[in-house]
């Protein structure tokens, strides 16, 4: 689960890292009292609150927004008032986002805050070594996911104990990295200290601070900031679960979600349901290379029954891209025919008008075909994951 | 023989008591697998599927000297149920639960260090020793016992990789899933090793997907392995739409950028057969000429 901008800094200054001071507005009357209380003459930083990278080279699909992105700089009151009410309920498009973007509701309100030199502060847990990593980077000349593609021998990394925390000789090691002056050092450690502790209290798999400034007199400060939380830890977590954005979230996603499964969506044009991650990602290969493209996929996960086949169809079908449907399941203890009884149940409901392919392997097999063939639904039975891919290629084309 | 666990393994059931252990562990006694007791914290005494239930691990070991556990475990008591399997000093832990939040892995991740105990998973559909021993999840009417071993990142696919090997008329010397979690115990490598030295595994079948290194360290360490034993590989996510919407962000940042195209690179060059669909599997291991399994 990712978290706003506001929220991410409000905790990482709990954690003693230094913001500029800011607040939180959904009203352009709002955002005038904000920009008042955070800086008695400005000038002042609107920003958008989605839950995006690059809102600043991102551009608004409304012409009265302006030409401007997710982040502006503003110098009088009178112009902030009507910046924000520009913002405010416009869509913004950024790299991250989409075609589609994401609706502005709601801006944060920051004194603007004089840095010299910017750098890319990151922590995330590095799967291969099972660690938390600290990864540093001096992002003058490029972006960090540049740097990360194209350079990744310019960011530094150190793996973090999770019991003690970034060391001082590893803070010593950052700061002479950085080549930060002396006079940051203290501030230096202090922020890196900062982050450990808001990544092991919120139990976050990431956070980035990009960028990081130093002030005039040596401090360092967030000037943005990104949290993912541990999904899983929520449960210990009650006031972090509170933080999450249903508007962030694909509605479609949102009641995978409530099913327990997970959803996302592509740009192609074949919706598929599958248990397991990996069965996804080779289902997308396979039609791929049959030459089509994935819609989206549903993944149920491991068992699956009646009722959550039946909702992953229904939540399927109304995604307007799809044109054709492959169930594949398969493994740990699947009953087929009662997979098969949902896939009626939801053909039911949602009236199947666009071609279903199925393949399953589990128990009862032969039972859920013949109930399926008995169904007299327009769909077409598989005998492995290859066959499904083409299988559902080929009708889609057909139908058309 | 088999690798991690067989017909002897001793095996033990955390959390045996619940639903989902119940089935699972009903099923595996009529495969055959020896488990010998269960532990459910509060429950010792009490005798269930026909075995008696400890309340610790450290007495259902000191009475039936199991040496190996799977564990159903409901995901926040998970990591106190690894720590007491270790300390209890299994050589084995097969982990099923699923949801385990990333910080209490990273602990257990650390305890195991000093440890001689082997964690598969977590969530994961087990281990599976056809004929022998059945330590999770695996729908056992797809096995047969054979000469593959295979070992998978995967859950779903494993099975895709067994149905492979039913094929072309072979079985599994011992089918293992790593897990499908952010951070898991044993790696490619660490089943690989075992793979090699099991005199009744012939070829390997590994299945990988994007993210993480491990299929890297495990071509690296083919690379300088004596007596190699072939290995069939393959790798899910191939198609670019994956690298910025699936998966784990932090592993850009981390890593450096990988696709499935580099890791099927780095495979091939240590000289693992990189197949390009899983379903072509069966192909590469009709191939190698092995006679077939009964």
């Amino acid at each position: 689960m990712n978290i706003h901008e506001y929220q991410a800094k409000k905790l990482l200054n709990q954690n003693g890292i230094k913001i500029p001071k800011g607040k939180i507005a959904y009203t352009a009357n709002e955002a005038r009292h904000a920009a008042k209380s955070v800086s008695a003459k400005g000038p002042w930083m609107l920003k958008a609150q989605i839950q995006s990278g690059a809102r600043n080279s991102g551009h608004f699909l409304e012409p009265r927004a302006g030409q401007g992105g997710g982040i502006r700089l503003v110098k009088s009151i009178k112009d902030l008032w009507s910046e924000a009410d520009s913002m405010l309920g416009a869509t913004l498009v950024t790299q991250q986002t989409g075609i589609r973007g994401q609706i502005v509701s709601r801006l944060y309100v920051e004194a603007y805050t004089k840095v010299g030199f910017t750098f890319y502060a990151g922590m995330a847990v590095d799967r291969t070594q099972a660690t938390v990593t600290l990864l540093l980077a001096n992002t003058k000349d490029n972006d960090i996911n540049t740097i990360a593609e194209s350079d990744p021998e310019h960011i530094l990394r150190l793996p973090i104990d999770l019991v003690v925390g970034p060391t001082h000789a590893q803070t010593g090691k950052a700061a002479e990295f950085l080549k930060l002056q002396p006079r940051s050092y203290d501030s230096f450690y202090l922020f890196l200290r900062g982050m450990f502790k808001t990544f092991v209290a919120n139990e976050a798999l990431m956070i980035e601070i990009n960028p990081a400034g130093v002030m005039k007199n040596g401090d360092i400060v967030a000037l943005d900031a990104k949290i993912r939380l541990d999904d899983k830890a929520l449960f210990r977590h009650p006031e972090n679960s509170r933080l999450k954005d249903d508007y962030e979230t694909e509605p479609r996603e949102l009641k995978a979600c409530k099913y327990g499964f997970t959803y996302h969506e592509f740009d192609g044009n074949i919706g598929c349901i599958v248990n397991g991650e990996g069965v996804a990602m080779a289902l997308t290969d396979l039609l791929k290379r049959n030459g089509s493209n994935i819609a989206c996929w549903l993944n149920v996960k491991g068992g699956v029954d009646r009722d959550k086949i039946a909702a992953g169809i229904k939540i399927i079908a109304t995604n307007p891209r799809v044109e054709g449907i492959v169930i594949n399941i398969l493994g740990g203890f699947v009953r087929c025919d009662l997979i098969a009884d949902g896939i009626i149940d939801a053909a039911a409901e949602v009236g199947m008008n666009i071609p279903l392919v199925v393949r399953f392997e589990g128990t009862n097999r032969d039972d859920a075909e013949n109930v399926l063939k008995r169904a007299g639904l327009p769909l077409i039975l598989a005998y492995n994951m290859e066959d499904a891919a083409e299988k559902i290629v080929q009708s889609v084309q057909e139908s058309e | 023989m088999s690798i991690l666990a067989g017909r002897h393994t001793r095996v033990l059931v955390q959390g045996m008591t619940g639903t989902q252990a119940s089935f699972h562990t009903k099923r595996s006694l009529d495969y055959g697998t020896n488990i010998v007791a269960g532990v459910t914290p509060g429950k010792g005494g009490l005798i269930h599927l026909g075995l008696p239930v400890f309340n610790t691990v450290k007495e259902a070991v000191n009475e039936t000297k199991a040496t190996a556990s799977v564990m159903f475990v409901p995901a926040a008591g998970a990591k106190s149920a690894i720590i007491e399997a270790v300390e209890a000093e299994l050589d084995l832990v097969v982990c099923i639960t699923d949801n385990i939040p990333i910080r209490d892995m990273l602990e257990v991740k650390n305890i195991l260090k000093n440890s001689h105990t082997r964690l598969i998973g977590p969530n994961t559909p087990g281990l599976m020793t056809p004929l022998e021993a059945r330590l999770g999840i695996f729908p056992e009417n797809i096995h047969r016992k054979g000469k593959i071993g295979i070992v998978s990142r995967s859950s779903t696919l494993t099975y895709e990789a067994v149905l492979e090997t039913e094929r072309v008329g072979l079985g599994q010397s011992t089918v293992i899933g790593l897990g499908d979690d952010l951070v898991i115990g044993m790696n490619f490598v660490d089943v690989l090793q075992e793979f090699m030295q099991d005199d009744e595994t012939e070829a390997i079948v590994m299945i990988g997907q994007l993210g993480g290194m491990f299929e890297e360290q495990a071509a690296e360490w083919y690379k300088n392995c004596l007596n190699r034993k072939p290995i069939i590989g393959f790798i899910a996510g191939n198609s670019q739409a994956f690298s910025a919407t699936v998966g784990y962000a932090g592993d850009i940042i981390t890593r450096g950028k990988i696709t499935a195209e580099d890791k099927k690179e780095a495979l091939s060059d240590a000289g693992i057969i990189v197949v390009e669909q899983i379903n072509r599997v069966h192909e590469a291991l009709a191939k190698l000429n092995l006679a077939t399994d009964d």
